[in-house]
């Protein structure tokens, strides 16, 4: 009962949470970005048409008005129409969410098994040279700009080898699958380095606890010794870790899907960033939002699952 | 076997699995592969006001007049008009007859499922919906003033509850269902222009109707190609139209062109489908096109010096076939100065200030020596450039720099504040704001160079939020009018005089030039026109930029071109030469 009871209270949270989320965001728009009439009318506007556009769009009411506004669509979801591509935003996030999961959801499972797997070698094997070279490539892939990883891997992966495609995307499966896979290589590279990195940290500290000690003493097999007890007692940064990522995922990969020429929610959000699209700006900010609260609450429960002493209140 | 090892293994198993997971080209098929550098905005004409949205459009909908294809200068040929217009003598009534027979693609919105006539009330249809406020299009600027009685509707209509198209007005009238005449409201030749711009297309009441918000993403028009609907992706598809009317490719050219009719007398489109990759990123286009998967791009800035020596081909692309196609562009890049800000009433200082200005070695590091330097602001191949013309005030000539803007009050930059440099956040405008700083401090005025985002750096333009900012200018249509239009007054910001640029001279001038026909007299004015901004230093004049654009050896009657929106329905492929021609990649 106490778990539903934390549930719900943290699922109330979303309300101070997403007024929040409004607030900040209405500022930025009103205050900082640019105004998006000069973007929607072109080089030729005049005041005139500005004035009209600004009445269209509803930026000549009053801010309480406005924000008001903005605070309703948070509650009901209800993003209406792109200021530019005058599509039903939640049509476009249904268009674009295939292909950004296409890319982040086999990356997120490639990533962490990987680096997972990766951590629990070297940390098996801690101080000798394989550590030592996974340690050097971790630094590698992490200071290597990631520009430099794309450029690099569409010239050669793409076009001296020919093996994949350097950029483009075709809907539906299996179709999509020539294109997803360089950028889902190239990202694993890039990112593996930090994950190995964090998760290695995590599991030797757990390594070196007493427990672990008076397991080897009683003669347990050292793989048994990684799995069943070391493994499962880091699971809770690692779960923390694995699950704080989920949201990120429909957000997409923002730098890359415009690289690899990707229809997918990343450059949707790009491209309304570049020209002032407030509606579709908001709309993947709650859900984001929203999604940053959801997968809090998932974590927490999932904590009491892998460790029983945890309660939630 | 050892842990490393296990992992080698696995890795190239990996590599192995996925390795030819890559799309074979096929030779055979008629399909032409092209690269859109920006998004596509939707497919509306009314809102086409970008190049790349204009030529999406172009390949599904048409208008009165067109480009001939294989004549330059430019020149105005009929497209759904069966003639050019009839002019009245005095230059206000344009009478129109439409091509009978031309039909809207097939769509749901159409009784059947089938499209219908275009009617000259279809054009009346389209140019009110280009006037209605409630539309805020794009390319409304192309008519606003100029025919009679448009802009009082549209006044009119903003004020109603709904926009009352049935509402007669003089300048655009059906006189019967293929008539349609224009009357203008003071005389403006370059009206014809306006017809043959995607925003003057002919779009269909009922399709209007029948998508309402969404018809940007339903395109149904009369043009050579379909696309049942565009769901805002990287990738365009479009297919063959099979209800186009007969249109062949033409049979005449310019002597420059006559390489190109050997497709003459055939019918259009030249190939069953079109594929637009949307790719706004220069190197992933770049490797496509030297892979044999797209038919032309323009050559890259940074890949400028390894695939062009001399302005010929390296070695290995001349290998594989491709075409270097080398084209003046009818464009002007320019320094402009907010004229809102007194400072630049002075004119020894602007003066000053371009003869500080190494335009040649800005030429060879922005444009690696490939652009024509700007003597003022029209581009070359337009009427109104006096070819031999030199501005007296091009740079660089540091002494008389100096000694003007002793003259101007600020010896050595003495007393001038210090300049802010308005630029777009990208790393060439960076590169270009770094070195025009570092060229005004050779005579001691100070820049600040201020970068933002391409909308931010626009609003600021439009605010008047600026002191001196870069700029670029493409042409809408090939007369003066469209770049001396830049400084005259009545179009100072939010208009396209962003220089806020206001001189009573050169307003009455300009008014007096543009209402002419074209004439000798009439470039004479032009050239008058465009000297005295020069010679004005209203702003600094950069460079002409040139296209050069690689060609794939299969890709047939190509040329780069500025206007011509509609160009890939005269586009075809060889598809022997492609067989021929792949072995190579």
């Amino acid at each position: 009962m106490n778990m539903y009871a934390y549930i719900f209270r943290r699922l109330l949270y979303v309300i101070p949470v997403l007024l929040g989320v409004c607030l900040v965001i209405f500022v930025l728009f009103n205050l900082v970005a640019p105004d998006p009439a000069f973007t929607l009318l072109g080089k030729h506007a005049t005041q005139l048409q500005i004035a009209e556009l600004h009445h269209e769009l509803g930026m000549d009411r009053p801010y309480w008005v406005q924000y008001f506004d903005t605070v309703k669509t948070a509650f009901t979801f209800d993003f209406g129409y792109s200021w530019t591509s005058k599509q039903n935003i939640w049509e476009m996030i249904k268009a674009g969410a295939g292909p950004s999961l296409s890319i982040t959801g086999p990356l997120f499972v490639i990533e962490n098994i990987f680096a997972i797997s990766l951590a629990l070698l070297v940390a098996f094997y801690r101080g000798k040279l394989v550590d030592k070279i996974v340690l050097v490539l971790s630094i590698a892939g992490m200071s290597i700009p990631s520009l430099a990883v794309v450029l690099f891997g569409q010239w050669f992966f793409g076009y001296k080898l020919g093996i994949f495609e350097i950029s483009g995307y075709e809907r539906g499966f299996p179709q999509f699958v020539p294109y997803v896979i360089l950028p889902i290589i190239l990202y694993v590279f890039i990112s593996f380095g930090g994950e190995t990195r964090f998760y290695r940290t995590v599991i030797l500290d757990e390594a070196y606890q007493d427990y672990v000690r008076t397991a080897r003493s009683k003669g347990i097999s050292e793989l048994r010794v990684m799995f069943k007890h070391v493994l499962k007692n880091s699971m809770i940064p690692i779960l923390t870790q694995i699950i704080i990522q989920i949201p990120t995922l429909i957000l997409g990969l923002l730098f890359a899907e415009s690289f690899f020429s990707i229809p997918g929610l990343g450059a949707m959000t790009i491209n309304a960033i570049n020209n002032s699209d407030f509606p579709v700006i908001k709309a993947m900010t709650i859900l984001s939002a929203v999604g940053f609260i959801l997968f809090g609450v998932v974590t927490d429960v999932l904590y009491t699952v892998v460790d029983p002493r945890m309660k939630l209140k | 076997m050892k842990m490393p090892n296990v992992l080698l293994i696995i890795l190239s198993a990996t590599f192995l699995v996925f390795a030819g997971c890559t799309k074979k080209q096929d030779s055979n098929e008629r399909v032409l592969n092209l690269v859109s550098p920006a998004e596509i905005k939707g497919f509306d004409p009314i809102q086409a006001d970008d190049l790349y949205s204009g030529r999406e459009i172009s390949k599904i909908y048409e208008g009165l007049l067109q480009y001939h294809w294989l004549k330059m200068p430019y020149e105005l040929v009929p497209n759904l008009a069966a003639a050019l217009p009839v002019i009245s003598k005095d230059g206000i009534t344009y009478t129109f007859k439409l091509r009978s027979g031309v039909k809207f693609q097939d769509d749901a919105a159409f009784a059947g499922g089938k499209g219908r006539e275009v009617e000259a009330n279809d054009f009346v249809y389209s140019i009110k919906r280009l006037a209605d406020s409630r539309n805020q299009a794009t390319g409304w600027w192309v008519l606003d003033g100029k025919l009679k009685g448009l802009n009082e509707w549209r006044e009119k209509n903003s004020k109603l509850p709904a926009t009352n198209y049935d509402e007669e007005v003089e300048g655009v009238k059906a006189l019967d269902k293929y008539t349609l005449q224009f009357k203008l409201a003071k005389a403006f030749p370059q009206f014809l222009y306006a017809l043959a711009m995607p925003f003057t297309y002919a779009v269909s009441k009922e399709v209007v109707a029948k998508y309402g918000k969404e018809f940007i993403n339903h395109p149904i028009g009369t043009g050579p190609y379909i696309l049942p609907i565009f769901d805002q992706g990287k990738k365009i598809t479009y297919t063959k139209n099979p209800t186009f009317r007969e249109k062949l490719y033409p049979s005449d050219a310019s002597p420059e062109f006559k390489n190109l009719l050997s497709d003459a007398g055939k019918r259009l489109p030249l190939v069953e489908k079109i594929v637009v990759h949307v790719m706004k990123e220069t190197q992933p286009a770049w490797l496509k096109l030297n892979k044999g998967e797209i038919d032309y791009y323009s050559v890259p800035k940074d890949n400028f010096a390894t695939a062009i020596k001399n302005n010929k081909l390296s070695d290995e692309l001349a290998k594989k076939g491709f075409i270097l196609e080398i084209a003046p562009q009818l464009d002007v890049t320019y320094t402009a100065f907010n004229f809102e800000n007194k400072l630049f009433h002075n004119k020894k200082l602007r003066q000053a200030m371009y003869l500080a200005y190494d335009e040649p070695k800005a030429n060879e590091l922005f444009y690696n020596n490939t652009a024509f330097p700007a003597q003022s602001i029209i581009a070359p191949g337009i009427a109104g450039v006096d070819k031999n013309y030199v501005n007296p005030f091009k740079g660089p000539k540091l002494t008389e720099a100096k000694k003007l803007l002793a003259e101007a009050g600020y010896p050595d930059g003495k007393g001038l504040p210090e300049l802010k440099y308005d630029i777009p956040d990208s790393t060439v405008s960076r590169q270009m704001g770094e070195y025009f700083q570092k060229q005004m401090e050779q005579i001691g005025v100070k820049i600040k160079i201020i970068s933002s985002p391409w909308p931010e750096f626009q609003a600021k333009v439009k605010k008047k939020a600026v002191e001196v900012y870069g700029l670029a200018w493409g042409a809408d249509y090939p007369d003066a009018e469209n770049f001396l239009q830049l400084f005259y007054g009545p179009n100072k910001s939010p208009g396209a005089n962003g220089s806020n640029y206001d001189n009573p001279q050169f307003n009455k001038e300009f008014e007096a030039a543009t209402q002419m026909q074209d004439s000798p007299e009439r470039t004479a004015r032009y050239e008058k026109l465009n000297k005295f901004l020069a010679e004005e230093v209203v702003a600094l004049f950069g460079v002409h930029r040139q296209a050069y654009i690689l060609e794939q050896g299969w890709l047939k009657n190509y040329h780069p071109t500025d206007l011509h929106h509609d160009a890939v329905q005269y586009l075809n492929i060889d598809t022997q030469k492609k067989a021929e021609l792949l072995k190579n990649f």
